[in-house]
């Protein structure tokens, strides 16, 4: 699908135009065509090992670290062009999983050491990691985790975490009252003893697991910090993944739009092109409508999330600037709930609009709409799995209406 | 269960059927209903069964006399009324059961039994009764869609024999058929309604190539047909040469006709309702969450709404009074809230919504996440995208609505 913008900037540095400018060239290129993704598709594994690397010599995979690691200093601006691309070319390799969450979380509450060893691994793309944090189906907060870390080791299950297939390491959220707090994060090697991996796939082809410990050794994420550190970051690496959604989302729906309307223009009916039936014009005009409103609700998600880092950062407390995190010096709560209620009103808005757009997508295609041959299919069923990950749109309608007034 | 037929008899007691359709609910729901368990089980979680579940289906539907209730006594049917073939569909749909195989018994049947010769009937509908013979629909072309009748696969005379040319697509378990019913074009026409043929078709003929082709479920269900100079006997026309479109629109009619998926409306709404309250959602279920207890509300309306219209549209027909595209008004509704129903269920599965493999969709093995019919469910909300476009684009159910019911110019 040609006319893939990724130019939201609100002020872009050059090092940010550079980074969008390899995403476009990639993106137009042939190692980014339905057919290699059809190929992807098709492999035990489910993405392209060969793309991965490529992402990394890119430096996409670093674009979270700070610059004097080689990185671009991570803030929304660096992360939306890839995440738009994630969507509008329905990349299946760990982007989200790894290059966004777990070097988030990496970055929030790795020690020195664990930094060290971990971060340049990152970024050449020889580590994959994926946060094994959810425990049942259908309940996405994070307050009450089943799953222990008890004298060096994990003992519980998780649920359908994302990339958890093809990661080396694992980032898993449990729960330690004794050393740290309700929420610790702790790292385990992919093929530690005790781990069972149950692999499978999700509708949009990217992998997924669920995952057993028994006593799982796991070493634990412990910059110094606050009790209520790794909660505060594990809130701020699912605001994350729920705004880089958002732009994953934006991504698709622009796709969609321009595969659709470049159909109704050329299919002819009925002596016609079935564009020049005003029942569907009406009906495209409300899609393009839903778009320009999606692209304002993801910038103003970007927004809010930037500014949280920012407060964060200023308060000289990494990643405690989420509401709950009760970390001295946190912003009050309620510019945090403010902020939450924008990101997860977005999110929601943004689930129910790339929905109808996928929807109306297949149908406006008709027949070829609903094969498996045409990518607007595989777009449908991405729209459909990003409306879960990390969050459904019930999660976060609830929490906007209850961070209202 | 006392409660809906209480209900059912209240909505239908102006009816002189309501007797009949009264049986008709205590037979689908005794144990005399002959429906075998492993294929009930299988459709009720939306699984994909294999030709011969769907074979021994049709079957123990005919094993009543059911399968062809809707043909008249000559033809070896039981001559039902619109009001006792519409309540059957509904018992089946309720009950969660495999749908029956339309084309032969629905689609190509009625048009032999009403349009065909004397040796056609004989050759014909006595296999379809018995499912020995697997129909096919010919209708949709690439270039053919939503604009049917600009169909091009050409038929030309060759003595005793039309040379058939074109290609098919959505075809519907060819990879099963032997036979398929087919719209040709048999001359040009400036009308293009005029000049197309309906031929039956050997799909063992030479020249008959039958090309999978996958569904948004990742399943095969559909299929593109090749002709490629395909011999077929004259004596295989139904109707007139260039009289097709006629057999073309009454079979389309019947295709709209009878399936407003009441049934299967209520069948979902229930299996909703169960999911919502077996879902933890937190400390509650799902379905003590407002927002997810009013959605289901609201779909339980509409189902409701529906089932209403439904009856009243027969009870109008039954006193004669029809007002012309009811068949659209109720196929618009029912797939529109069948999508809305299985939306929502598969949202109700959170994560396993989201998780799929169509490997497990045969009935083996263990489900990768959540309830047993988790995949089913996800399976079926993905096929039933194309439930607004089969049969008739919701998009040309309208234009029907607002040609033949309103009026208005084109």
């Amino acid at each position: 699908m040609n006319g893939v913008a990724v130019s939201d900037a609100i002020a872009v540095d050059d090092t940010v135009s550079l980074l969008r400018e390899s995403i476009e060239r990639y993106m137009s290129s042939e190692h980014c065509t339905f057919e290699r993704r059809w190929a992807a598709l098709k492999s035990s594994r489910g993405y392209n090992e060969r793309a991965w690397s490529d992402y990394a010599s890119f430096g996409w995979l670093a674009l979270r670290l700070p610059e004097e690691m080689g990185g671009l200093g991570a803030d929304s601006h660096a992360v939306a062009p890839l995440m738009e691309a994630v969507g509008a070319r329905l990349l299946l390799e760990p982007i989200l999983a790894s290059a966004i969450v777990g070097t988030g979380l990496v970055l929030r509450r790795a020690n020195a050491a664990q930094r060290a060893r971990l971060l340049p691994k990152l970024a050449e793309g020889s580590l994959k990691l994926a946060l094994a944090h959810h425990e049942t189906l259908n309940a996405f907060a994070d307050d009450e985790l089943a799953c222990e870390y008890r004298q060096g080791a994990l003992y519980g299950s998780k649920l359908a975490a994302l990339h958890a297939d093809c990661a080396d390491k694992l980032i898993v959220s449990a729960r330690d009252t004794s050393t740290y707090g309700p929420v610790g994060l702790y790292l385990v090697d992919a093929g530690a003893p005790g781990l069972h991996v149950d692999a499978f796939r999700l509708l949009d082809g990217r992998g997924a697991a669920n995952l057993h410990f028994d006593a799982v050794v796991a070493e634990p994420l412990d910059a110094p910090g606050s009790r209520d550190a790794s909660r505060a970051a594990l809130a701020v690496a699912l605001e994350e993944a729920t705004v880089a959604l958002c732009r994953e989302a934006l991504g698709a729906i622009r796709a969609l739009n321009a595969a659709t309307l470049a159909y109704v223009k050329t299919r002819k009916q009925f002596g016609r092109a079935i564009g020049a039936n005003q029942a569907l014009q009406h009906r495209l005009v409300e899609t393009y409508v839903l778009e320009q409103e999606v692209r304002a609700m993801t910038l103003a998600a970007e927004r809010a999330l930037d500014a949280g880092a920012a407060d964060a950062g200023a308060a000289g407390a990494v990643g405690a600037g989420v509401a709950g995190a009760g970390a001295a010096g946190a912003p009050g709560p309620a510019t945090n709930a403010e902020r939450m209620r924008i990101i997860s009103g977005a999110r929601a808005f943004i689930c129910d609009a790339a929905r109808r757009v996928a929807a109306e997508a297949v149908q406006m295609h008709g027949g070829i709409g609903v094969s498996d041959e045409l990518d607007v299919s595989h777009y449908y069923r991405r729209v459909m799995v990003i409306g879960t990950l990390f969050g459904n749109r019930e999660f976060h309608f609830t929490r906007f209406s209850e961070l209202g007034g | 269960m006392l409660d809906r037929l209480y209900s059912r008899a209240l909505a239908l007691a102006a009816s002189p059927h309501a007797m009949w359709v009264m049986a008709a609910i205590s037979f689908a729901e005794s144990s005399f209903f002959p429906l075998p368990p492993d294929i009930l089980h299988k459709s009720s979680q939306h699984l994909m069964l294999t030709k011969e579940e769907y074979v021994r289906w049709m079957r123990s539907l005919q094993s009543r006399g059911w399968g062809v209730g809707h043909w008249p006594r000559e033809y070896g049917g039981l001559a039902w009324s619109a009001l006792e073939r519409f309540v059957f569909e509904d018992e089946l749909g309720r009950a969660g059961c495999p749908w029956v195989i339309p084309f032969g018994v629905k689609y190509v049947g009625p048009v032999i039994y009403t349009f065909g010769t004397e040796q056609q009937k004989r050759r014909f509908l006595a296999p379809i009764v018995s499912t020995d013979e697997w129909w096919a629909q010919g209708y949709s072309e690439p270039g053919a869609g939503s604009d049917l009748a600009g169909l091009r696969t050409a038929a030309e005379r060759d003595g005793d024999y039309y040379i058939v040319n074109g290609q098919k697509c959505w075809t519907t378990y060819a990879q099963w058929a032997d036979w398929m019913f087919c719209l040709v074009r048999t001359s040009r026409d400036e009308r293009v309604q005029n000049g197309i043929s309906f031929l039956l078709i050997d799909l063992r003929s030479p020249g008959v190539v039958v090309n999978p082709v996958r569904t948004m479920d990742m399943c095969h269900h559909v299929n593109e047909v090749w002709l490629d100079n395909v011999r077929v006997p004259v004596e295989n026309r139904v109707g007139e040469e260039g009289g097709g479109w006629k057999l073309a629109k009454f079979l389309l009619v019947n295709e709209r006709t009878y399936g407003s998926g009441v049934g299967e409306s209520c069948f979902a709404l229930g299996r909703l309702k169960a999911l919502a309250a077996e879902m933890s959602c937190g400390v509650r279920s799902l379905g003590e969450h407002a927002a997810f207890r009013r959605r289901i509300d609201e779909l339980e309306l509409r189902v409701l709404v529906l089932e209403t219209v439904s009856y009243q549209v027969l009870t109008d027909m039954l006193s004669g009074r029809e007002a012309g595209a009811e068949a659209s008004m109720l196929k618009i509704r029912a797939s529109e809230v069948y999508q809305d129903l299985i939306e929502a269920t598969v949202d109700a599965l959170g994560y396993a919504g989201v998780a799929y493999d169509p490997q497990t969709l045969h009935g083996e093995g263990p489900p990768l996440l959540g309830p047993s019919d988790a995949g089913g469910i996800l399976r079926y909300h993905l096929y039933n995208r194309a439930a607004t476009i089969y049969g008739g684009s919701t998009e040309i159910q309208r234009n029907i609505i607002a040609k033949s019911v309103l009026g208005l110019p084109s």
